[in-house]
């Protein structure tokens, strides 16, 4: 049987574009795979439920229910990806909980691929967040995302040596764009016939990352 | 034949905890591949019996012939460890009891291994016990034991009762059991099986069964650590099988 991958997209720090790739990822996987789960543990800050009503619901981690409503879910092995865009608010609760109960081991055991997608930042507290992470997750598993918008191109030293993926910066009237809740990045490749736009590139040269991600994780299984 | 082991799990206050870590210990030993068996003196219905019905046996133990049934077949029946759970408020009397049969004495003598866990409560009536019970513990292992499982503090914050207390009894070993999740408390009761059978997802009668995920995680966290507590006073040593090493439980 396949492996199911849950995709974490998560950091410490507010507004570093945590659901631009929540989205991104969430209607690739939709167009790729014809279904996606997601989880929005991200509301105080933009939120995935209003861009993906269709595809998303909300979750939470303060309390043991909300840590059971999700867990319980994540670790299924039901071939549905799962997308979670994790709010920085509940970075430390999600990972202190996952140490606890043992969410990675499991996940292997039970043919789940969890794959944490850390969008880096420069400060202080995205260096501890990802010194964390290394201590828990495999490299394998831990992905930082090199947000051009965030890092401007110093990404930490840290942070450079395992794998990368890298999203570029938009223009500022192309990110307004974007950021309409309306706007779906697979409708624009539809609709959009000329394929040489600025955004039509950026979003499948994104895809393609995402594509690469998963090729490397059937690469690593086998 | 391997000496019997005694061990005593009780406090004269109730709700501390005392049946609780009795089934830690059946799951420790269980773990450990050591036999034992236990008795509750939970009398007419026991609590222990309800999670390890299998090795549990309800006893009077302020009736002759419980007493009998306990001590006179130590060394004729297989499993070498037995765990006595005491009802609450019958600790220091049970120690009177054994004392008049005979059995300190023996414990003493080094015929048997005698070991008493007392689970502390929170407030200074309860430290009182300590001495109480200390007088009690002349060639026992006495192992004071701090259960943070209801969110319980022993004067920390105020060193000197602190030391007053706990520094009372100069042979005892202090031994922390920690919080456990208390969504996960409860799921354990409501299922009603050792904690073991929890974390491995079974049934009594180890049918599948669908505990939370989380929930197992915590507690299979949480008696990760309250082993790594019996490793440290190296129960194991303890009772006489010095193996605890890979552990089915831990897998």
């Amino acid at each position: 049987m396949s492996r199911t991958p849950v995709y974490i997209i998560c950091s410490p720090r507010p507004l570093v574009g945590k659901t631009l790739i929540a989205r991104l990822l969430g209607e690739f996987l939709l167009l790729k795979n014809g279904t996606v789960a997601a989880f929005d543990i991200n509301l105080k800050e933009p939120s995935l439920l209003e861009y993906l009503p269709g595809i998303t619901e909300t979750a939470e981690v303060d309390d043991t229910f909300g840590k059971m409503a999700l867990m319980d879910r994540l670790i299924v092995n039901d071939a549905i990806a799962k997308v979670i865009d994790l709010g920085f608010h509940a970075f430390d609760e999600f990972f202190k909980m996952s140490e606890e109960i043992g969410f990675m081991k499991e996940a292997a055991r039970r043919g789940v691929s969890p794959v944490i997608l850390f969008v880096a930042d420069t400060d202080r507290a995205s260096a501890g967040g990802y010194a964390m992470l290394q201590q828990q997750i495999p490299a394998t598993a831990l992905v930082t995302i090199e947000n051009e918008y965030v890092v401007r191109g110093e990404l930490p030293s840290t942070m450079s040596d395992g794998r990368i993926l890298r999203i570029a910066a938009l223009p500022v009237f192309l990110k307004t764009y974007i950021d309409r809740l309306t706007f779906s990045f697979t409708d624009y490749l539809r609709h959009e016939k000329d394929s040489s736009t600025e955004l039509h590139q950026w979003i499948r040269k994104n895809y393609f990352s995402f594509r690469e991600l998963e090729l490397n994780l059937i690469l690593q299984r086998s | 034949m391997a000496k019997p082991v005694v061990i005593v799990v009780g406090a004269d206050k109730g709700g501390v905890g005392k049946t609780t870590v009795a089934r830690t210990l059946l799951d420790y030993f269980s773990a450990n591949n050591i036999a034992s068996r236990a008795f509750d003196t939970e009398s007419p219905r026991g609590t222990l019996k309800r999670f390890h019905p299998d090795l549990t046996e309800i006893v009077d133990m302020t009736a002759t012939s419980d007493q009998m049934k306990i001590f006179d077949t130590l060394n004729s029946v297989n499993p070498s460890v037995t765990v006595i759970d005491v009802r609450a408020g019958l600790l220091s009397p049970s120690l009177a009891a054994l004392r008049d049969i005979g059995f300190l004495d023996a414990a003493k003598g080094g015929q048997i291994t005698f070991a008493v866990f007392h689970i502390l409560g929170p407030s200074i009536a309860s430290l009182d016990e300590i001495a109480e019970t200390a007088n009690f513990m002349q060639g026992a292992k006495y192992f004071l034991v701090k259960n943070f499982i209801n969110n319980t503090s022993f004067f920390e914050w105020d060193q000197a009762t602190y030391n007053s207390y706990f520094h009372r009894i100069k042979d005892a070993t202090e031994l922390t059991i920690p919080k456990l999740n208390e969504m996960a408390y409860e799921q354990v009761e409501v299922a009603s099986v050792p904690f073991l059978k929890f974390v491995a997802n079974k049934g009594m009668k180890d049918e599948a069964a669908n505990y939370s995920f989380v929930l197992r995680g915590y507690v299979r966290h949480w008696l990760a650590n309250v082993w790594s507590e019996f490793d440290r006073i190296k129960l194991t040593d303890l009772v006489g099988s010095g193996k605890s090493g890979a552990r089915g439980g831990e897998k």
